[in-house]
């Protein structure tokens, strides 16, 4: 294992007490009080229902709450000490913290927990959001089961969402990764999602955790990293996705996280998605997507207001990066009145790509390409709202799969420029 | 070695519980018998044993070993005659070594002349000493024990055209200690083995002596009533010998039977012996020291009779269907291998034949608190045949030799009781007696001491026994302390190598000694005592302030 001691002596001692284990469930927290102790009880239920004979550790990687968020996950252990009434439960359950002091980013969160995973030889591991409003006990099984029992590497959710959650996720992450390469992902970027132990131990090797980026977009690394180690991937439907509260997160952290990932491993992955024609469906248990319909408040009017800010303070950076027939037909649409204006799914498609191959070289700071994306997203979204307002849930999904393969025909133009310039 | 003048002697007494029949054949005719026994008692002496509990050697058919019993006040012919059995308990009882047999109070077979009678017609005398209605729909909230072979607790008696209650098999006609007859009965009974020299009884089958409409006609008050005569009559008449209940029940329902100390000395923990076998499979100590929270206290006199195996199947009644499951998946992965509620397997079969695991459960069984019983051919580490009905798969002759009949017998095979355990690994040519013997290693050996070792002090007999909760739960570790004595004792239940810190800081200038091999270990200090164990190992160590 590539450097564990960064791990403290207080959480080894912690690790050698528990001991092998089956089943891992990783908790990244920070000042999560309000939700963690339902969640880290309904992990509970989860585990000694469908798994009560295997040997499992739940790990909580604290940020440094100052709210005792781990006392409340240590809080549900099961051993002999405590006497558990009304649990039914065949074995000690381990519930163990560890606080980090060096930054509160869920790379180091993330590599705490594949370190700890490693050296407890756990065979399935899964991490949960801390935030999620509501989750159910069969989650658990649901991210745990295809890897401990069926062999998969990697477990992503699909869960129910309204119909215009995650736009992030239907308009770029989704279509994009899956027109690179190659695999129907619908959630390539997640805070929850299983493991198994040969992927997680991969990854924690080959990633770089001492760089600048190393805790930079890690979910969606690993999801990368998973594809191409051509390890094996299924999905699970998991339910309705809640928010412990509806926060606007700011957009450029966001995409740095996604999108700066994304971007970033095509460049190391370029063998591996540079051969891939079209796309294949994942293995997938349940339904690939849910979405309700019903009324959802959106500022629409800032949302293109901020795309034509954006397109006008921002021109000579899209000159750097996009080409002239893009900008200029950006600048033609950020003129149009509210009714008129459309964000093609053609002109989405090249924007990313020129985006991406820009990146790739670097023309001008890779952050600043990054954040430049942000307005443009906006506008996206805002066709996307425009078009699918009356839309049913059918309708839209026709309407994600038509830009999906949108993104698939174009592959062609983003693997043009990439070799253009080599 | 003679007997001690100790009323407890029961309290540090090892116990090895043997069936004449299984024994040794001592006249040839394929059937173990008194005589044998007799002269296999030297080995029981070596073994380090200090009682025997005889399983039923009464006249019977045999229709469920022995207890089914004809005759309460003699011995089946097969098995010698009363003065073989008087012989016994005198050569016994010469090596130090006391006799507990076995007394089934609650029924008879159905050939017990008394049966006979009371069947005969409705009017005769001994009609009453048995359990006997006109409808099978009395005391509809009573379980049914054996679920393999009764539909019902009552049978249909075509003699005298009624049903009579059984709780076992319905040719073991329930008595019915209503009747005071049958109370001073049995009492008499139990007088003529006592009057004989016998040190004690294992009374089978106690919770049922008694049936009430609107109960589970199981640990009822008047059955304590009538058992807390018979210890009444016991004391009275006779000193220094022992009742040990039979009582399948949980801890809770379990501690009635001691009363105040004036009802049984000793009782069978049966919930423990399965989470024992659980703790080890899922390496983990929560199921043992779970229920051993549960257990409550006893009167000083009394004690735990606790054990591994017996002659019964490994019973399963005493835990959750979760955990029966479990049980079953992991220790009887064939239906063949089940029994009623239970496994009827040996110990080393159980632990796959595992000297680790086998060594480890031993040392458990001899440092927890109570009195241990090792059942006949475990100390061998003997297999069986699950290919016998019933439970006659754990019965299989004791394998003495390699030689001719596992030098169990000089009859023709064919004419043995049972046949021989002959498989590869478990046969009588490669588990017997006499080439364990010869080996310093052997199980056998081994087996001689830690028996001599837990001898050594009375702590694991009489002392008490406190937790230690290491974060470590593949460890199970507790002191036994008795008087100034303390012993350490540390299991590790994983199959793989374990660290444990253990706070021993209130004995801290101590010096551990251990106690196998009388090696000095580092003094207790300040900080958590930390000992590495191998797979399954297990240490006992002596506090000793130097």
């Amino acid at each position: 294992m590539e450097d564990e001691t960064f791990l403290t002596d207080d959480f080894l001692r912690q690790l050698i007490n528990v001991g092998e284990v089956d089943l891992l469930v990783g908790l990244p927290t920070y000042n999560n009080a309000k939700t963690i102790g339902s969640i880290v009880g309904t992990i509970r239920s989860g585990i000694l229902r469908d798994f009560p004979r295997e040997r499992a550790v739940i790990i909580n990687a604290d940020g440094g709450s100052r709210d005792g968020t781990p006392g409340l996950v240590t809080g549900i252990s099961i051993d002999d000490l405590r006497p558990t009434a009304n649990l039914n439960a065949l074995r000690t359950l381990h519930s163990i913290s560890t606080t980090y002091t060096n930054g509160t980013g869920s790379g180091v969160a993330l590599r705490t927990i594949l370190a700890a995973a490693e050296l407890l030889r756990a065979k399935a591991c899964i991490v949960m959001s801390p935030e999620s409003a509501k989750i159910e006990p069969e989650w658990i099984s649901r991210l745990l089961r295809p890897i401990f029992r069926d062999g998969f590497d990697l477990v992503l959710p699909t869960y129910r969402r309204h119909k215009f959650d995650g736009l992030l996720m239907t308009n770029l992450l989704y279509p994009m990764v899956r027109a690179l390469y190659g695999l129907r992902i619908r959630e390539p970027y997640v805070t929850e999602f299983g493991f198994s132990n040969r992927l997680g131990s991969q990854f924690l090797a080959q990633n770089g955790w001492h760089n600048g980026n190393g805790g930079v977009g890690l979910e969606l690394r690993f999801t990368l990293a998973a594809i191409s180690g051509r390890y094996r991937i299924s999905q699970s439907f998991l339910g309705e996705k809640e928010h412990t509260e509806r926060r606007a997160a700011d957009l450029v952290p966001t995409l740095r996280q996604t999108v700066g990932a994304l971007f970033s491993a095509l460049e190391s992955d370029f063998p591996i998605w540079s051969t891939v024609a079209g796309s294949k469906q994942v293995p997938t248990t349940g339904p690939e997507q849910e979405l309700l319909e019903g009324p959802m408040r959106v500022n629409r009017k800032r949302l293109r207001e901020m795309f034509s800010t954006g397109v006008a303070e921002l021109e000579s950076v899209f000159q750097a990066i996009l080409s002239p027939s893009t900008v200029g037909e950006l600048q033609r649409i950020a003129r149009l009145g509210e009714e008129e204006f459309r964000y093609s799914e053609e002109l989405w498609v090249k924007t990313l790509y020129e985006f991406a191959a820009a990146y790739q070289r670097s023309v001008i700071n890779r952050d600043h390409i990054i954040q430049a994306l942000a307005p443009l997203f906006r506008g996206r979204v805002f066709t996307f709202l425009m078009e699918n307002r009356n839309a049913s849930a059918n309708e839209i999904e026709n309407n994600i799969e038509s830009l999906c393969l949108e993104f698939e025909r174009l592959k062609p133009y983003l693997l043009q420029m990439w070799k253009s310039r080599e | 070695m003679p007997l001690t003048n100790d009323a407890l002697w029961y309290k540090d007494a090892i116990i090895y519980q043997v069936h004449v029949r299984t024994f040794h054949d001592s006249n040839g005719d394929g059937i173990g018998d008194f005589p044998g026994l007799v002269q296999k008692l030297d080995y029981l002496q070596e073994l380090k044993i200090n009682a025997i509990w005889l399983m039923p050697f009464f006249p019977s058919p045999l229709r469920d070993d022995g207890y089914d019993i004809a005759d309460y006040h003699s011995v089946h012919p097969s098995y010698g005659t009363l003065e073989d059995f008087r012989e016994l308990l005198d050569a016994a009882h010469e090596r130090g070594i006391r006799v507990i047999i076995e007394m089934v109070l609650n029924h008879t077979s159905d050939q017990h002349p008394w049966f006979q009678e009371a069947r005969s017609s409705r009017n005769n005398p001994r009609r009453d000493w048995y359990v006997w209605s006109d409808t099978d729909e009395r005391y509809k909230g009573t379980r049914i024990i054996f679920i393999d072979t009764e539909a019902s607790n009552w049978a249909w008696d075509p003699i005298s055209k009624s049903f009579y209650w059984h709780r076992f098999f319905s040719h073991q006609p329930d008595l019915n200690y209503d009747n005071p007859a049958v109370r001073e009965q049995m009492w008499e009974v139990m007088k003529f083995w006592l009057d004989m020299g016998v040190d004690g009884f294992r009374l089978d089958a106690i919770p049922y002596l008694v049936e009430r409409e609107g109960t589970n006609c199981e640990n009822l008050p008047e059955t304590h009533s009538i058992l807390k005569d018979l210890r009444r009559k016991l004391d009275e008449q006779f000193t220094g010998r022992m009742l040990l209940a039979e009582a399948n029940q949980w801890p809770a329902d379990l501690r009635p039977y001691f009363g105040d100390g004036d009802e049984f000395h000793m009782a069978f923990h049966f919930p423990l012996m399965p989470r024992m076998f659980m703790g080890l499979k899922l390496e983990d100590r929560k199921p043992i020291t779970e229920i051993l929270q549960q257990t409550p206290e006893i009167p000083a006199s009394c004690q735990w009779c606790i054990f591994l195996r017996n002659h019964d199947e490994l019973t399963l009644e005493m835990v959750t269907d979760m955990e029966r499951d479990y049980m079953y998946d992991m220790y009887a992965e064939t239906k063949t291998m089940r029994l009623n509620l239970g496994i009827r397997r040996r110990l080393a079969p159980l632990l796959n034949n595992d000297r680790r695991r086998i060594e480890l459960m031993n040392g458990m069984l001899m440092s927890f608190p109570g009195t241990p019983i090792i059942y006949y051919g475990d100390e061998i580490g003997m297999g069986d045949n699950i290919n016998l009905g019933d439970r006659n798969g754990v019965r299989t002759p004791m394998q003495w030799s390699g030689g001719w009949n596992a030098g169990f017998s000089v009859a023709e095979p064919q004419r043995l009781y049972a046949p021989l355990i002959q498989d590869p690994v478990y046969g009588y040519a490669a588990v017997n007696v006499i080439s364990q013997r010869e080996s310093e290693h052997s199980l056998l050996r081994w087996m001689q001491r830690i028996i001599t070792v837990r001898r050594s002090s009375d702590v694991f007999g009489r002392g008490s026994i406190e937790f230690l909760y290491p974060a470590n739960h593949r460890i199970l570790a507790y002191l036994r302390r008795l008087g100034k004595e303390t012993v350490l004792v540390v299991n590790n239940l994983s199959s793989t190598a374990q660290a444990v810190e253990l706070d021993l800081r209130r004995y801290k200038g101590n010096i551990l000694i251990e106690m196998f091999g009388n090696n000095i270990f580092p003094r207790v200090g300040d900080l958590p005592y930390l000992l590495t164990l191998g797979p399954y190992q297990f240490y006992w160590f002596r506090l000793r302030r130097v």
